[in-house]
């Protein structure tokens, strides 16, 4: 367990800007945007299409990303976790390993490993993954399809459900006809 | 329930969800407005939910028993329960709210009604209708499913949509699968949504209306819509609720 925080601990270091004072780093002599802190930028963080940076066309990659503008178009990321912010609004279709639905969707959402739709999100569209998940008060227009991809069709009569006249007693209170082109109950 | 308690959204487990994974507060999970909401474990106290036994869910899932890895439509909305309850006994489930689509159809079909020539105003009777709104939604192959929950969505529908919508589906569920349907005895005062909690458990929730309701099955007439079963069971609860298994 102590080796484990050891080597966190000798993992180099990212590589990022944000720290770094312009004045200091900038060679005399050479212009310099002296006075603007660089943006953190790191070769670890997840890509991000940030509110009000709207997109058209084609976005493929194999990072994690996070939108939270505007993309009309397609998003594919081959093995990655794709996060649709809160403030997003995309009208694409979606393919990612992992996909995270916080705001505004119109498409097909796809996710080869899972799909997890919170509370916030607004879908239009459809739904595909073998594990979906999905937050009280999201709001789904369209349909969806979760669960193992299913084998060649279960042959009919292999089951109980064969058995057309089998017998088994109701709960108190509650009437039941046997099988057969019959309903009971009162009219 | 392993990979839901890793999403941090499961259901049914014992720490509460917010222990799990920290998500914003303030969840507006009122179905009210008729939004086609999911509901997992820390529902909002406002939503009026009763639990009923159901036998006819039961029964169904009996016959669903011994099925393995089947496929499932489910014609209501996507509860993350109902999901997360037939997920685990390994079936694929389809989600798709019918009720809702026909709305949405509806509202479509009305604002284009201008634009509309007079030849197609043949194509705005009940049937054209009816044609339509099937050729646009539950696009699956014939034989896709063994098992459908159709809930008490007919009691909603025109009679022609019933009608052709009972066909439809027929058509979409393998020979042998089943159909669980609830009919309503008397009109509905409300709109009511359900959801599986349990092997004989329904969650039933209070909704604001989607569609009103449109008609009340008497049994001969719910025998003639699907007449292409060979069985069907019923069983009748003190609540007005029909609850029928029809068996292809």
């Amino acid at each position: 367990m102590w080796r484990k925080e050891d080597g966190k601990g000798q993992e180099p270091p990212e590589i990022s800007t944000g720290s770094v004072n312009p004045t200091t780093a900038t060679k005399p002599g050479t212009s310099s945007l002296s006075g603007f802190a660089a943006p953190p930028v790191s070769s670890k963080s997840a890509a991000c299409v940030s509110q009000g940076i709207k997109i058209k066309g084609e976005l493929t990659g194999s990072e994690d990303l996070f939108v939270d503008g505007r993309v009309e178009g397609r998003i594919t990321l081959s093995n990655a976790t794709l996060t649709i912010g809160p403030n997003a609004t995309v009208k694409a279709d979606l393919t990612a390993r992992e996909v995270v639905v916080r705001g505004r969707v119109e498409g097909m959402v796809s996710g080869s490993e899972r799909i997890q739709v919170w509370h916030t999100a607004h879908i239009h569209g459809e739904l595909k993954s073998e594990k979906i998940g999905i937050e009280e008060g999201a709001e789904l227009h369209g349909k969806m399809e979760a669960g193992k991809p299913t084998g060649p069709p279960a042959v009919a009569g292999s089951s109980k459900r064969a058995e057309p006249n089998k017998h088994k007693d109701a709960a108190s209170g509650e009437e039941k006809s046997s099988s057969g082109a019959a309903v009971a109950g009162a009219d | 329930m392993g990979f839901l308690s890793k999403l941090g959204i499961a259901i049914g487990g014992s720490a509460p969800r917010e222990s799990v994974r920290s998500l914003p507060h303030g969840r507006n999970g009122n179905n009210g407005n008729g939004r086609a909401v999911a509901v997992g474990p820390s529902r909002q106290p406002e939503i009026q939910e009763t639990t009923r036994v159901s036998n006819g869910l039961k029964e169904f899932l009996w016959n669903l028993d011994g099925l393995g890895r089947g496929t499932l439509l489910d014609l209501g909305p996507a509860w993350q329960t109902t999901l997360s309850f037939f997920i685990e006994r390994g079936f694929r489930v389809t989600s798709e709210d019918i009720l809702r689509g026909w709305a949405e159809f509806l509202r479509e079909e009305e604002l284009h009604k201008e634009e509309r020539s007079v030849e197609n105003y043949a194509q705005r009777t009940p049937e054209g209708l009816a044609k339509k709104f099937l050729n646009e939604n539950l696009k699956y192959a014939p034989g896709s499913f063994d098992a459908l929950l159709l809930w008490d969505a007919l009691d909603y529908m025109e009679p022609t949509l019933a009608k052709y919508t009972v066909a439809h589906l027929t058509e979409l569920v393998r020979p042998g699968g089943g159909v669980f349907a609830m009919f309503h005895s008397k009109k509905p005062e409300g709109f009511q949504r359900y959801r599986v909690t349990g092997t004989n458990t329904l969650q039933v929730l209070s909704a604001k209306p989607i569609c009103p309701a449109q008609k009340v099955y008497q049994n001969r007439e719910i025998q003639e819509l699907f007449g292409r079963y060979r069985s069907v069971k019923s069983y009748v609860s003190r609540d007005q609720l029909r609850e029928t298994l029809f068996l292809k």
